[in-house]
């Protein structure tokens, strides 16, 4: 099927100061509709290329997976005092690149902030993925797995509830609200849009296919009114979840006394750095994406803008966060606070994983000061990249080097991770790439109706202009 | 059809119930047929689920500590100290304790065989009596000889007697790689061995001994020790030590001075001269070394506060150091007058010692000669377990009639023409006598698991009868020791597991002055090593190796696991250019060995401590490749003090990467160990500042105290860092006691060692000579455990009477918990640690403690079993509980009686009365955690004239 697209004109330098347009030219519906429904009915040999290598990281996690539930989690490199390593890290690294989607999409809404609509598709999409791969750790950590359902309150004959005064029963409450409210969110933007696909699907079984998730829209006013009223009640219904998310997470940690962990900023600390990497993923998902589907006119150099503006903010309020932790180590007295802090992750055996995560996280955002840097696709890609890998190992941080040298120097022990632990990481990106690779082959990537409605609306007003 | 129309539902019951007690019978055929006897009460019957105890004896090296055996339906399952037996006083060494677990050993011996090929019993009987091997060895038995381990068993001397009978000419040679001086032990020229009164002694000097740990009475020293250091402020004693390494005697010390082999006895002389100058004979010291200490500071200070004590002071010598030395320390006891009050000598109860032709040179010298037909080597492992350039192994290979019996097809058993396994002492009739004469005992237990055959029966088919009954045997020769034959006398001695006699007869040791003008040792020349050859803590000279247990305790010292070292000290380490795990290359002569150098601070510089034990390549699966064999290096027998081997760093080898359970040594200036001197102690008494008596900070908090408890019992544990001298007798005992599992080298070094008690070593002042702190580190049973309210399942709660308790049927195993605990003295599972139990491994569980399985938590639980036994047991006969009648496993084995458990409520309990003490503390209890167990500070006595410590 040959779909007109309509001319592009790669990312021109604009004269500095001039605001970016968040949509360019002036398509018609149809064009629109057209041009992005594209990459449903035909795949590219990269995505086949693509699709290939994350199967194979797929499959690397279902093996490694398989391995770790039959033979105990003694195949990695945890161990006491270390209990805790690269599985909670994924988590809380997944999780917090799980925020980024609903962040964008129903915070972004709530606040009418119009230039969302083009990416928030993409990264709600991310959200979901992410939370599928955070929901496996948990899981695979237990030393029996098979128990998990133990954590769930459900009314069992023994009369046994789970421990509310812990904070993992909460978590799996956190975690389960969320993935459910993200996911519905997600279905219920996709609707028109698989109507749209349903509309134009070549064959007879897409048709159908289609036919079944759209669930009968046909785009009537009625129909309109009623999803209009839904989308944003579900909004207000999952902004509240991005704050409470990850700072029920981050009581895993604070609740604890241990050094490293006992923090009182840890739910604000955490939320801001979960946000922060999400944004860093969307981006990372973006930018080939715009390219790949030739997205230019669509996701314009304002959206980029503004993606980097917020990241520059989050990386602000988390250098704060760092700081006052450490500030409060110092001024608490207390020995062993103090020594986690200042001596053992600057300097102890894991100072690397501290100063990559100082480097990247603090300093690489400082590009997004200057207005050229926050459009340029290359500085954008490798700082987003750069700030993934410094939120893991910040995780990695919190976790490990809080554990590695507690209370009682006697019990002070490395933590070395096992190929099965890197297998499992390698794995988990493979699952993500995997899903998503699914995600932009047989669903539309951007939502179709939002940009439409969004092109209505420019052309309608006399500025058309960003109001990022 | 008409089958199973018969088969009824009445006759399938009655099959099912008729099969399920055959079973059960065909379980329970370990008791040994003959009748044994229980340690205190005879049971009416054996009453499943209740355990018997037995006392018997386990023989070390000769001499024989009196132990109570622990059954289950007729399998012992635990080991414990006789508390009546001289020898362990109720403690239970590692290696006792340990012993258990080389009974269920799967990989001992199980066939007889001749060549390759299987044999049985009968032929070998056959073989070996009288009549077919006079053919052999002549009529006289010229050709005859027998290699035995070294004994006391009067037993055993009375068979070899009668032995003697029929082969006037047979030869009996006895051989233990650690007492293998030209007389067996040193000191025993005229077949004397020194025995002391530690308990009577206020200053004691130990060149090179560790007293407190491995010598044959170290038990019952090691409480005579503590019994002086319990209560600090009423005349506590001081130890000064000198040594090479770093032993659990010098980690106790007051002062400690490291010094090279040849330096002691310099150190001797000088204190000798010193001592002498005031007496009115003075003992000539001739042969004199270089004088390097007649003007140290350590040595005037040690032999005044020595002399001030007069004859209540004591010089202990190590027991493998060289002859001269003993001679010196004893003149220095003759000097203080310590010798009859302290120290004194009787006749060695050692079969052959004193007579130089039973030693392994005589034999090594009868083999080169070819004149023996027929060797039959009765324990032991002399074919690894001699110097190599003995070559002993070949020497064997080439006897034309040569026997072994010993517990595992071992590297002498490739040597030989027979093999015969040999029975454990848990499954055999023996006595042996203790290090001070006590005729002990050995009862068996169970019947031989694999068919072994005890000494005795060898000695009874060379002798013609292989069915004589040893039963009979040891009644017999327990008529020697003052058993009367009527039947009460002797069943009264099986009960006690001895028989307790009158103090053997003092012997005067005279002055030695042919010793004393010896040549002295000299250290070897610069960039030389001066290498001690000692006895390995934990698989003492080898014979221990396979077990698993021993293979995973961490060595009381360098926390070392699964493997041995050339220990070297920094300062070594340093000119060497060496790190930890870097390969050294020592030489001596022509032989040269590859050994990991590990750096321990406190060993003497240019001087290096190798361990026995290690490198095995016979039969045992668990031993194999563990470690490195030091006998190959080892120049001669008697030898342990080697100067001038040279060192260099192996070219091309592989760095060694140890697995060590502890790897930071300092405490980082925190306060969880606590000591100080006695004079600051004793200050603080009057209200001065103190780091011992320290208050704990106020908790302030604004959430509830703990809740209040309502048990009448309130369980908790004192443990008294003062006479905690870290030998890891607790370690084992808990091990044994709670079925806790063995991991492997490769997961204790991912530190994932499962012991639910360690043994923490804390260093303090320089690392050329620090200062030590042991710690035992348990579950602290907090009031208000961090553990608890972090597990999402409830698995691990608060039990009433102040137990931490660990639901292990609940737990998940997200391990919050132990991320919590700032203790860290919770284990996790990994894997199935069980898994893979043999059926014999699976016999030395103990049955009243789950067996956990893989992803679960554990942790010391307080021994709840014994806490709930004996809870139904007075419930039951309607008495009140004792809180003190309940031991913990690791209080039981304790030496020194460090640890004491009761209840908060039992004002009177010596658990509380500890805790009345000014040094009394939790550890980290600043965090609000309400510890349940706690420590008393550590009291150095320094002597003011030194520096503390050092």
């Amino acid at each position: 099927v040959s779909v007109a697209v309509p001319p592009t004109t790669a990312s021109p330098a604009a004269p500095a100061r001039e605001p970016w347009p968040l949509m360019r030219g002036a398509p018609t519906d149809a064009a629109l509709t057209d041009h992005l429904l594209a990459p449903l009915w035909r795949a590219s040999r990269l995505w086949w290329l693509l699709f290939a290598l994350s199967t194979l990281g797929t499959l690397l996690l279902l093996g490694t997976v398989t391995y770790t539930v039959l033979v105990g989690i003694g195949t990695w490199g945890n161990n006491i005092p270390v209990a805790w390593a690269f599985a909670i890290t994924n988590f809380v690294w997944w999780i917090g690149i799980g925020h980024a989607g609903t962040f964008i999409s129903a915070f972004l809404l709530l606040l009418n902030q119009h230039w969302r609509g083009s990416i928030n598709r993409v990264a709600e999409a991310m959200t979901i993925f992410a939370l599928v791969n955070a929901a496996l750790f948990p899981l695979l950590h237990l030393g029996r797995p098979w128990f998990f359902y133990w954590l769930i309150p459900y009314p069992a004959t023994m009369n046994v509830w789970p421990n509310f005064k812990s904070a993992l029963p909460w978590d799996v409450a956190a975690v389960t609200t969320y993935f459910t409210v993200s996911l519905l969110f997600w279905y219920l933007g996709l609707v028109p849009d698989l109507a749209s696909a349903r509309d134009r699907a070549p064959t007879r079984r897409r048709r159908l296919a289609y036919g079944v998730f759209a669930m009968g829209w046909h785009g009537s006013g009625f129909q309109w009114e009623r999803y209009r009223i839904a989308y944003v009640l579900l909004a207000a219904l999952a902004t509240p979840l991005v704050i409470s998310v990850h700072s029920v997470v981050s009581l895993d940690f604070s609740i604890a006394q241990l050094p490293g962990w006992h923090s009182t900023i840890f739910p604000p600390y955490f939320v801001v750095g979960a946000i922060y990497s999400g944004l860093a993923m969307v981006l990372i998902l973006l930018l080939p994406l715009r390219r790949a589907f030739r997205l230019y006119d669509i996701v314009t150099e304002a959206h980029l803008d503004a993606i980097a503006k917020l990241m520059l903010a989050m990386g602000l309020m988390l250098t704060y966060s760092y700081v006052i932790e450490t500030f409060m180590a110092w001024y608490s007295a207390n020995t062993a606070e103090r020594y986690t802090y200042l001596t053992s992750r600057p300097f102890g055996p894991y100072a690397i994983a501290y100063w990559i995560m100082t480097i990247l996280n603090v300093v690489s955002p400082q590009l997004f000061w200057w207005r050229r840097l926050r459009t340029n696709t290359v500085v954008l890609f490798l700082t987003s990249a750069g700030i993934l890998v410094g939120m893991w190992m910040e995780r990695f941080i919190i976790i490990v080097t809080s554990l590695n040298r507690d209370f009682l120097t006697s019990s002070w022990h490395i933590y070395i991770p096992t190929w099965v632990d890197w297998s499992i990481l390698a794995g988990s990106l493979g699952l993500f790439g995997f899903l998503f690779l699914l995600f932009v082959r047989f669903v539309p990537s951007v939502a179709i109706s939002e940009v439409k409605s969004l092109s209505i609306e420019l052309s309608q007003s006399p500025a058309g202009s960003s109001d990022a | 059809v008409t089958h199973e129309d018969d088969l009824t539902r009445r006759s399938f019951l009655k099959a099912l119930g008729a099969s399920i007690a055959l079973a059960g019978l065909d379980g329970c055929n370990r008791i040994p047929a003959e009748k044994i006897l229980p340690f205190v009460t005879q049971p009416p019957e054996l009453t499943p689920g209740v355990a018997v105890h037995y006392a018997t004896s386990m023989v070390l090296d000769g001499y024989a500590t009196g132990l109570v055996v622990e059954a289950h339906e007729g399998r012992p399952t635990k080991i414990e100290g006789n508390p009546d037996h001289p020898a362990s006083l109720g403690a239970a060494g590692i290696l006792e304790q340990a012993s258990l677990l080389q009974l269920y050993d799967p990989n001992r011996a199980k066939r007889i065989r001749l060549g390759s090929a299987p044999s049985t019993w009968q032929s070998f009987t056959t073989a070996m009596s009288p009549a077919a091997l006079r053919q052999r060895v002549g009529a006289r038995g010229t050709g005859l000889a027998l290699l035995l381990e070294p004994t006391s068993s009067p037993l055993i001397a009375n068979a070899l007697a009668s032995l003697q009978t029929l082969y006037p000419d047979m030869s009996v040679y006895y051989y233990a790689p650690l007492l293998s001086g030209a007389s067996g032990t040193a000191l025993t020229v005229d077949g004397l061995i020194p025995q002391y009164d530690i308990g009577a002694a206020e200053v004691i000097l130990s060149v090179g001994s560790d007293f407190l740990a491995a010598v044959p009475f170290h038990l019952r020293y090691a409480r005579q020790f503590s019994d002086r250091r319990r209560t600090p402020l009423t005349g506590m004693n001081r130890l000064y030590v000198a040594e090479t390494g770093f032993s659990v005697t010098g980690a106790t010390a007051d002062h400690r001075l490291r010094c090279r082999p040849a330096e002691m006895e310099s150190l001797l002389e000088a204190l000798l001269e010193t001592l002498a100058a005031g007496s009115a004979s003075p003992t000539a010291v001739t042969g004199r070394s270089a004088a390097s200490f007649s003007s140290s500071p350590w040595l005037t200070a040690v032999a005044a506060d020595l002399r001030a004590h007069g004859g209540n002071s004591l010089v202990v010598a190590g027991e493998r150091l060289a002859p001269r030395v003993h001679a010196l320390v004893a003149a220095c006891n003759d000097a203080l007058g310590s010798t009859g009050r302290t120290v004194w000598y009787t006749r060695s109860p050692l079969l052959g010692v004193g007579q130089a032709n039973t030693n392994m040179s005589a034999l090594a010298d009868a083999l080169r000669g070819g004149g023996i037909d027929t060797l039959v080597c009765i324990g032991g492992n002399p074919s690894y377990a001699t110097p190599a350039s003995l070559g002993f192994a070949a020497m064997l290979k080439r006897v034309p009639n040569s026997a072994f019996i010993g517990l595992y097809e071992n590297e002498t058993a490739r040597d030989t023409r027979w093999f015969v396994p040999s029975a454990h002492y848990l499954e055999s009739w023996g006595d042996a006598r203790a290090y001070d004469g006590t005729y002990s005992i050995v009862q068996p237990l169970v019947q031989p698991l694999y068919g072994g055959k005890s000494a005795i029966e060898v000695l009874s088919a060379l002798a013609g009868s292989p069915s004589a009954d040893p039963r009979v045997g040891v009644k017999e020769s327990s008529l020697s020791a003052g058993v009367t034959r009527d039947d009460d006398s002797w069943s009264a001695a099986l009960r006690r597991g001895f028989v307790p006699t009158l103090p053997v007869a003092r012997v005067a040791a005279g002055p030695r002055p042919e010793l004393l003008r010896l040549p002295a040792s000299t250290s070897g020349p610069p960039g030389s090593l001066d290498v001690m050859f000692d006895r390995d803590p934990r698989v003492h000279d080898g014979s221990f190796a396979n077990n698993g247990w021993l293979q995973e305790l961490p060595d009381p010292v360098t926390k070392l696991t699964w493997d041995n070292a050339v220990l070297v000290s920094p300062d070594t380490a340093g000119r060497l250019g060496v790190a930890n795990g870097d390969v050294l290359l020592l030489r001596r002569d022509t032989r040269t060995l590859r050994m990991p150098a590990l750096i321990v601070p406190g060993v003497a510089s240019d001087a290096a401590i190798v361990h026995f034990g290690y490198g095995r390549t016979g039969g045992e699966e668990v031993a194999k490749g563990v470690g490195v064999d030091a006998y190959q290096l080892w120049p001669e027998l008697g030898a342990y003090a080697v100067s001038g081997i040279s060192v260099e760093r192996a070219a091309g080898a592989d760095h060694h990467d140890f697995a060590i359970t502890q790897t930071h040594w300092t405490m980082e200036g925190r306060d969880q160990a606590r000591s100080e001197s006695l004079d600051a102690y004793r200050n603080e008494q009057h209200g001065a500042e103190s780091q011992a008596t320290k208050p704990s900070r106020r908790q302030l908090t604004i959430y509830d105290p703990p809740q209040r408890l309502e048990s009448p019992h309130q369980w908790a544990m004192t443990i008294d860092l003062g006479t905690c001298i870290g030998c890891s007798a607790c370690v084992v005992a808990c091990q044994s006691e709670n079925n806790i599992p063995v991991v492997g080298r490769d997961d204790v070094a991912k530190s994932r060692e499962m012991h639910w008690l360690r043994i923490d070593r804390y260093l303090e002042g320089p690392a050329e000579n620090p200062r030590v702190v042991t710690q035992p580190m348990l579950c602290q049973h907090c009031e208000n455990a961090p553990c608890e309210y972090v597990c999402p399942v409830e698995a691990t709660e608060h039990s009433p009477d102040g137990l931490n308790e660990m639901i292990y049927n609940r737990c998940v195993g997200t391990r919050f918990c132990s991320n919590n605990c700032p203790y860290k003295v919770r284990r996790f599972n990994w894997f199935d640690y069980n898994a893979h139990l043999s059926e014999t491994e699976q016999m030395a569980k103990n049955p009243d403690v789950t067996v956990r399985e893989r992803g679960v938590m554990e942790k010391c639980t307080f021994c709840v079993q014994r806490i709930r036994e004996a809870e139904i047991d007075a419930g039951t006969s309607g008495r009140p509980l004792r809180g003190d009648e309940i031991k913990t496993a690791c209080q039981q084995a304790c030496p020194t009686n460090a640890i004491v458990f009761g209840s908060l409520t039992e004002r009177d309990s010596e658990m509380m009365r500890r805790r009345e003490e000014s040094r009394v503390y939790g550890v980290l209890s600043e965090l609000g955690t309400e510890p349940r167990v706690r420590y008393l500070a550590r009291i150095r006595n320094p002597n003011p004239q030194l520096e503390d410590g050092r």
